[in-house]
């Protein structure tokens, strides 16, 4: 089945989203670009120019590059925004028989309607060559204060291009969508959005996933826009106090200007203050003139303080139209490029007196809100098979109460995995798995689930036999729990439904009180894990002494015999470190006998080397796991 | 009769496993898709990873050709201005190892797919007159587009 396309159909910036993978993501232009500028053109020899590489001929063919046309979309000539905006725009617009706008380009007059979907086929066509399949059904994105023509005018746009528009959707609406507030239950959400050149405040009510547009407000000529203007004019005029020069009336100096301008605003979003710094901006008799000028935030807000207060009369003018107070709005959400200016974002906190969120890229959440709505109407058709999450960590027990993770928390299910653990003792005729549920380090204070045990093992030494524990949790959420012995084959298993794991609040609980006991936890780890180490690398010492005690010194040997009998007695205390410090020695005066070994006998394997000494917190349980040989020694290591 | 029983498929249950199994398969088909195109994108990103980067450094280099196109005589000579402008070559040609290439702009047809108009005086209509700043690609797209200065054709009429 052919996927939905999300558009956002900006004044100035064009975006288009989809779903993959169950996330809405932007599909970049062919030029790599993620914003396609909303610009038309046709060049004097008659071709026709759409987003990047029409905005970049304006300049030389400003009457012939029409942009901003969301401005006419539906509206009226005799409309007095059209009126107005007539006066600002460098190309003709002109009246239909109907009363419409039209505009001309390249001696031709084109509807609204009809340069929109210029622009939608680019971004059509350039969607389809990155996904590499055809693309038809679409949702496009309105404000929300767009009348019935408008909106009629937008998907007629789309119809032209081709598309199929299988919604057409309210941006402060997408946006909600892109924050995942369709999610939650009931409540009042404020979308501010300031863009490049216009800015909209609606207020929304949600409830059961539908979404009621309760007032607008905006200023259509204000945006990011002026915010660079003012530090343009600002750098021009602190330039010809310093040089008395006045390079606004260089059209490639202003243009280095305006370029450095718009850097510094967005530098200044994350630091406290910019250098400007242009070297031969300009040239008089006396030589070569730089500009270098340092931009600090303060300064930055004192310029555009203003703009930002602009924006605030409308807030209150959308409280007060939906009768509501700031205090009975939930959500602020923050849209639009200019709204990572920090000012921006105080002046919204001050006047809702809560913090907005503003998690979601802001260029991009309409046009991911509008992919996700599309995800929405084409689920519909197609039956969607809803994965879910291990809300907790499942694990076993393994020596000294560890608890080891098999299947970590938030992994996707159905799910398997197995790991091979070994004997904690010579000749251990069993080992009982203790199968566990829970974020903490310690098996004990963890949910245990079940508890089986597989017996049968043939008498063979510690950390010999190989015991497979594999995990299986299928769609349902029942979690199979087996344990096999490689050597004999012999298996026992364990099967455990959901209904005998844990409430969401447990879960919950269980969560907060592994953050909690965190550091005690990891204390508690650590005496463990240095009690493992301990009782490993006294196996080994006496393992060793037993089978080359006899090429030891003696004096070595009675050395040797002391520190692992120190060793033994620090593990029956509780300080940690003491039991750290015996091992330390005993693991150094080990090596010597190794040292000493080698001298007699050249080439025999080095006894302390078989298995370092230093268990790690998975080291093998009594009736517990550990893996063979080869694993030991690498686990080993990781002191 | 038990045997019989076992081998008959559950009549019921067909519709519903030709469908778990149709989306299944879609499934898989999806996630197959999607390997390919993350595979795809790790590639674009490991080949235009050093974009922003390079986009931040083009304007040193900018200003060590305005440096350079005004240099003053008594300067010119002097080996350690050599010495500078051995430096200017050595950034050049990093960011050429970089896969960075110039764009040609001075005395070319003006085309919008690498040059990017800033204004417009007398001469040959739709040629580049001046470069105001010049323009990169790297591995062949353009990051940057030239800024050029465009003749209007007042002095040679086209046609």
């Amino acid at each position: 089945m052919a996927r939905a396309v999300g558009i956002d159909l900006g004044t100035t910036f064009s975006l288009i989203a989809t779903m993959q993978g169950g996330d809405p993501v932007i599909i970049p232009t062919s030029e790599g670009e993620r914003l396609l500028p909303s610009v038309v053109a046709v060049t004097k020899t008659g071709e026709r120019l759409v987003g990047w590489l029409a905005k970049r001929q304006g300049v030389t063919n400003p009457e012939n590059t029409i942009y901003s046309i969301k401005r006419l979309m539906g509206r009226k000539f005799k409309d007095p925004s059209v009126q107005l905006d007539m006066k600002k725009l460098p190309y003709k617009i002109t009246e239909a028989p109907n009363g419409d706008c039209k505009v001309v380009m390249g001696g031709k007059e084109y509807s609204p309607p009809e340069i929109s979907a210029m622009i939608l086929q680019k971004l059509k066509t350039d969607a389809e060559a990155y996904l590499g399949e055809k693309v038809t059904d679409a949702v496009i994105t309105v404000p929300a204060y767009f009348n019935d023509s408008q909106r009629q005018a937008t998907k007629d746009a789309g119809a032209i291009a081709g598309l199929n528009v299988i919604r057409i959707i309210n941006e402060p609406t997408a946006s909600s969508l892109a924050y995942g507030l369709d999610k939650k239950k009931e409540s009042i959400v404020a979308v501010y959005d300031l863009g490049g050149g216009t800015f909209d405040i609606s207020v929304l009510e949600m409830g059961e996933g539908t979404f009621q547009v309760k007032s607008t407000s905006g200023d259509t000529h204000l945006g990011g826009d002026d915010f660079d203007q003012r530090i343009t004019d600002w750098l021009c005029d602190e330039f010809k106090k310093q040089a008395g020069i006045d390079l606004r009336q260089d059209k490639m100096a202003l243009q280095r200007v305006r370029d450095a301008a718009e850097k510094a605003k967005r530098e200044l979003s994350t630091m406290q203050q910019t250098e400007i710094s242009l070297p031969y901006i300009t040239a008089d008799a006396s030589g070569p003139k730089h500009m270098n000028i340092v931009l600090g935030r303060s300064k930055m807000e004192q310029l555009v303080g203003d703009l930002v207060d602009k924006s605030i009369g409308p807030c209150r003018q959308a409280l007060k139209d939906a009768s509501l107070t700031p205090a009975q709005i939930n959500e602020v959400l923050l849209v639009g490029g200019q709204t990572r200016t920090p000012l921006v974002q105080t002046k919204v906190a001050e006047f809702f007196a809560q913090e907005p969120k503003k998690t979601v890229n802001p260029d991009e959440a309409v046009a991911l809100g509008a992919a996700i709505q599309g995800g929405v109407l084409k689920g519909e058709v197609r039956e969607v098979l809803l994965l879910d999450v291990t809300p907790l960590t499942l694990g076993i027990e393994t020596l000294g109460g560890v608890a080891t993770a098999l299947i970590p928390r938030n992994t996707t299910i159905p799910t398997s995995k197995s790991q091979v653990f070994s004997t904690a003792a010579d000749s251990q005729p069993s080992v009982e798995v203790h199968v566990i549920q829970g974020e903490r380090p310690m098996a004990g204070d963890n949910k245990t689930l079940g508890r089986f045990i597989l017996d049968g093992i043939l008498p063979a030494p510690r950390g010999m036999p190989q015991i497979e524990v594999a995990f299986d949790i299928d769609a349902n959420g029942i979690l199979s729990v087996s344990a096999k012995d490689k050597g004999t084959g012999r298996e026992q298993k364990i099967t455990i439904t959901a209904s005998s794991g844990l409430s969401k609040e447990e879960v919950q609980k269980m969560t907060r009180d592994a953050e909690a006991h965190a550091a005690d936890d990891t204390q508690k780890k650590e005496a463990i894990e240095a009690r493992n180490t301990a009782d490993n690398l006294v196996y080994q010492a006496e393992k060793v002494m037993r089978e080359h005690g006899d090429k030891v010194p003696a004096d070595l040997k009675q050395q040797i015999e002391g520190q692992i009998a120190a060793v033994r007695s620090a593990m029956q205390g509780q300080d940690t470190a003491n039991i750290r410090r015996t091992v330390q020695e005993l693991t150094e005066t080990m090596q010597k006998i190794g040292a000493s070994v080698y001298q007699q006998q050249p080439g025999a394997p080095p006894p302390g080397g078989q298995a370092p000494p230093g268990a790690g917190g998975e080291g093998p349980g009594p009736g517990k796991g550990k893996p063979d040989e080869g694993t030991v020694e690498g686990e080993f290591r990781e002191v | 009769m038990e045997e019989d029983r076992q081998e008959t498929p559950v009549e019921s249950g067909a519709p519903d496993a030709q469908r778990y199994l149709d989306n299944w398969r879609r499934a898989e088909a999806d996630f197959e898709n999607y390997k390919k195109r993350i595979e795809q994108e790790r590639a674009e990103t490991a080949k235009f990873a050093s974009t922003s980067l390079i986009l931040n450094i083009l304007p040193v280099l900018d200003d060590l050709d305005r440096a350079f196109k005004t240099v003053p005589e008594k300067l010119a000579h002097l080996t350690w201005t050599d010495g500078l402008r051995l430096i200017h070559r050595k950034l050049q040609a990093t960011l050429e190892a970089q896969g960075v290439t110039e764009i040609m702009a001075l005395g070319e047809k003006f085309d919008t797919s690498i040059h990017e108009a800033v204004g417009e005086t007398t001469g040959e209509d739709g040629k580049v007159i001046e470069e105001a700043q010049r323009g990169y690609r790297l591995h062949g797209r353009v990051i940057r587009p030239a800024f050029v200065i465009v003749g209007n054709g007042k002095q040679q009429e086209k046609n």
